[in-house]
């Protein structure tokens, strides 16, 4: 029986150690602020307390911007740590973290991500460097004396002559809400310190990454670090990076004795939540529906400090102009430091927000030309061999028939009423590179990859492809949790890249083995990456492909708005692992339902204001729509990545069914109030 | 103080401060099933099954336990139809949420409404639609 069923597998947060303390964290009240910590003078013995002079001899830390301090001496969001302790238990610990005085002198804050690029905005980090390539696939590009960490540009014909030409254009602004990741089981890390090498048991997506950053910010050599990444109880993107590995590791160093941390569910909320987003797009066509032109500008509130606001901004911008041949495209898109909490990766890595921009915009140039959503979605759709604003030639692509797939479940073409479509093109992370090994024991094999494991049922995977390699039972195979000194390098267990990389991977590593008898190596990499520039380049080797159709009702007197059916359309390839692909699909399908209908993170005063689940609420059992899906498969083909290609499409769907009914809503989540007041207009 | 309860069909003597509740002593007792997420009582993780009836253990006073049943999903053995049903819908991802979910479906009576009864256990990987699949396969 699965251990996940039996409560028997141990997740990040059991992780223990001989003498370990435990941690807790002081943090800021204030969105902006000049921070003093006081140690208070009855500190008892037993407790360490680490402040922002403690670790001044290490170096900034940050993904794909190096801006990160271990600990704020300026705080920059309300929840920025600014000390913290370590004690024998967890409850002394708080006790000891209450306990801190903190003295403040306020900065001037800005919590809104246009207010912030306006001019004379107080800036949140006068000089920020990029960091090492190790975790970026992307070239940063900051605007030097402004609050915009890295701006994305694609330039594609010539969109001056594009809108010119065309004869029916529409326009529309767009918003999506921050977002909370809620894993059930909050971030947890451990660190103990051993003759100078640092091990870090952490709940993460990202153990070489982590490893990477950590020693750029102790100063010692990756080779000196190891990070374990035990199975996490859901991540969804917000377990990436370092996020509690360092604090630990610098406890750990003063204490000299283990450290361990796990958040509560309030800190969680100002960790690190999903990017808030305004849209612009505008769209230009021929009255026969052909596209001409499309322009979008994404404003991508990255929060207090850049994590991957960059990356999540790149892919906002190139999945804003949609699976579509448009022969003039610009797009500008501005990863934006704000004084709020960081924002990161989030199940679809920002293509949701740009997805339901475009989508939208979709169905109001339909209308506009009096033509059916689907048809004019048909007429414009990129085929093998049609050339993205992003010069590549596209391969591999089945749109057609996941849009088709769609409108069937929902018998759009009967009657539309009621009833949306959206389709939708998402990349996979390129460049990157993903290694597996292979040995023979006396009873099977142990595979070992970075791979980790959140949910996704990753290492099912892993063992169904290699019982296919190697000729023997799933259960034969052995994979231990990812550690950075056993396991062969990955980039990232992110962008749902793991089943289609590491299956590659794990051929060359089985076609190895069989020469060499004993062990076996493997090793993919898929090259490109996008001139920041232009946008030119390759996007991604590989695309994931999707559609969704949904089918609503709204009480025009309450503003209600009722799901009845959802269906999504992904593109599989080939299936690997039929019930975790299935889960996959109604696990991004749900998430795309609760940010369609009422997820979203408040702020007063850059102050979270629903940081619980009970005023922040995520889909339960009741919120249950007809919910239905399908994976695509064709004979011979390749494996494709599935973890979020059903998310984005959600949203979209539902709110152009809704249109369709009299209401056109722009901001998600679609609350009552929004739909009450798009009916008024 | 100590505190007298039948946990997982033995007679057990927890310790525990009076004002603590069964969540955190469970898990000091090993039984890692019961698990801290919302501790507000609206996410059902930390479920438990006192006499019988499904409580949250972040909200369940230790001392009120005194003298009853407690049972988690260390009690129960593979054998159990509700055990068996999750595993065979794989209706389960990461499996934080999941022994909360089993507790809840095996205090289920003929009849009850799946999705109201299931209501107050959370899954933020989404397994709603392979739980109900489980729940009906236990009931058939």
């Amino acid at each position: 029986m699965d251990p996940r069923v039996t409560a028997d597998l141990r997740y990040s947060v059991e992780v223990e150690r001989p003498g370990m303390l435990h941690a807790a964290f002081v943090r800021s009240e204030v969105p902006h602020a000049r921070v003093t910590v006081v140690e208070p003078p009855d500190l008892p013995d037993d407790v360490v307390l680490l402040t922002p002079e403690d670790v001044a001899d290490l170096g900034l830390y940050g993904c794909q911007v190096k801006d990160q301090r271990v600990l704020a001496d300026t705080a920059r969001h309300v929840g920025d740590v600014v000390a913290a302790v370590a004690a024998p238990t967890r409850a002394a610990a708080r006790a000891a973290a209450k306990s801190i005085e903190v003295a403040y002198k306020d900065l001037p804050a800005v919590t809104d991500p246009l207010a912030a690029v306006a001019p004379g905005a107080p800036l949140l980090h006068a000089q920020a460097a990029a960091s090492a390539k190790d975790a970026v696939s992307i070239d940063v590009r900051p605007i030097p004396g402004t609050n915009v960490c890295h701006r994305f540009r694609i330039r594609h014909g010539d969109v001056a002559a594009g809108f010119a030409d065309a004869e029916v254009v529409v326009e529309e602004v767009y918003r999506t809400a921050g977002a909370a990741h809620a894993p059930m089981e909050p971030h947890a890390a451990l660190a103990e310190w051993e003759d100078g090498k640092l091990t870090v048991w952490s709940g993460t997506q990202t153990p070489f990454n982590t490893r990477a950053d950590l020693a750029g910010a102790f100063g010692i050599d990756p080779e000196r670090i190891r990070i374990i990444a035990p199975p996490m109880g859901g991540s969804f993107g917000a377990k990436t990076f370092v996020r509690l590995e360092a604090l630990v590791a610098a406890l750990a160093r003063k204490a000299g004795r283990p450290v361990k941390a796990v958040l509560d569910r309030a800190e969680e909320f100002v960790t690190l939540n999903r990017h808030p987003a305004i849209v612009r797009v505008r769209l230009g066509a021929k009255r026969d529906g052909t596209l001409v032109a499309k322009e979008v500008d994404c404003w991508v509130d990255t929060g207090a400090y850049a994590d991957c606001g960059p990356g999540v901004a790149t892919k906002m911008g190139y999945a804003g102009v949609g699976p579509y041949r448009i022969p003039h495209v610009r797009v500008d898109s501005l990863a934006i430091y704000t004084n709020l909490p960081p924002n990161g990766a989030y199940r679809g890595y920002g293509a949701m927000q740009s997805v339901w921009a475009s989508e939208r915009t979709m169905d109001l140039l339909a209308r506009e030309l009096d033509m059916s959503p689907l048809e004019l979605r048909r007429r414009n759709l990129l085929r093998d061999g049609d050339v993205f604003a992003t010069g590549e030639v596209m391969h591999d692509v089945h749109f057609d028939d996941c849009l088709q797939a769609a409108a069937d479940a929902v018998d759009y073409e009967a009657d539309p009423r009621g009833k949306g479509l959206c389709v939708l093109l998402k990349g996979m992370q390129t460049p990157s590179r993903a290694a597996i090994s292979v040995e023979r024991t006396p009873v099977g094999f142990v595979v070992r990859s970075a791979s980790c494991e959140m949910g996704q049922d990753v290492r099912q995977s892993i063992k169904l492809m290699g019982a296919e390699l190697l000729g023997c039972e799933p259960g034969q195979i052995e994979i231990p949790d990812p550690d950075t000194d056993t396991s062969p390098f990955d980039t990232r267990t992110t962008s749902s890249r793991s089943t289609y990389m590491m299956g590659r991977a794990l051929r060359e590593a089985v076609a190895d083995l069989e020469r060499d008898g004993e062990r076996g190596f493997g090793e993919v990499r898929n090259e490109g990456g996008l001139d920041p520039d232009t946008g030119q380049g390759i996007a991604s080797t590989h695309w994931h492909q999707g559609a969704a159709a949904a089918r609503v009702t709204v009480d025009e007197d309450t503003g209600r708005l009722t799901v009845e059916h959802v269906h999504a359309a992904v593109y599989a390839g080939r299936v690997v692992n039929r019930a975790g692909a299935e889960l996959q699909n109604e696990g991004s399908m749900l998430m795309g339902l609760g940010t369609t209908l009422f997820e979203a993170v408040e702020f007063a005063d850059g102050q979270v204001t629903n940081a619980n689940l009970s005023d922040y609420n995520v889909p339960a059992f009741g919120d249950l729509p007809r919910l239905t899906h399908e994976l695509i498969e064709r004979e011979g083909a390749e494996v494709h990545g599935l973890g979020e290609t059903a998310l984005p499409p959600i949203p979209p769907a539902i709110g152009n069914a809704l249109a369709t009914l009299g209401a056109h809503v722009t901001e998600l989540p679609i609350t009552a109030e929004r739909v009450l007041e798009a009916l008024e207009r | 103080m100590t505190v007298d309860v039948i946990l997982n069909g033995r007679a057990t003597t927890l310790e525990a401060r009076s004002d603590e509740m069964l969540l955190p002593v469970l898990r000091r007792q090993g039984l890692l099933s019961v698990r801290e997420t919302c501790g507000i009582g609206v996410c059902g993780a930390c479920t438990v099954l006192l006499d019988g009836e499904p409580v949250s253990g972040c909200l369940m006073l230790t001392a009120a336990a005194a003298g009853r049943e407690i049972t988690t999903v260390e009690g129960l053995d593979e054998a159990d139809p509700v055990l068996r049903a999750f595993n065979e819908e794989h209706a389960f991802q990461c499996g934080w949420c999941t022994p909360g979910f089993v507790l809840t479906v095996k205090a289920m009576r003929p009849g009850d409404d799946v999705r109201e009864a299931l209501g107050g256990n959370l899954c933020r990987c989404g397994c709603y639609v392979k739980i109900e699949e489980a729940v009906r396969k236990c009931a058939t």
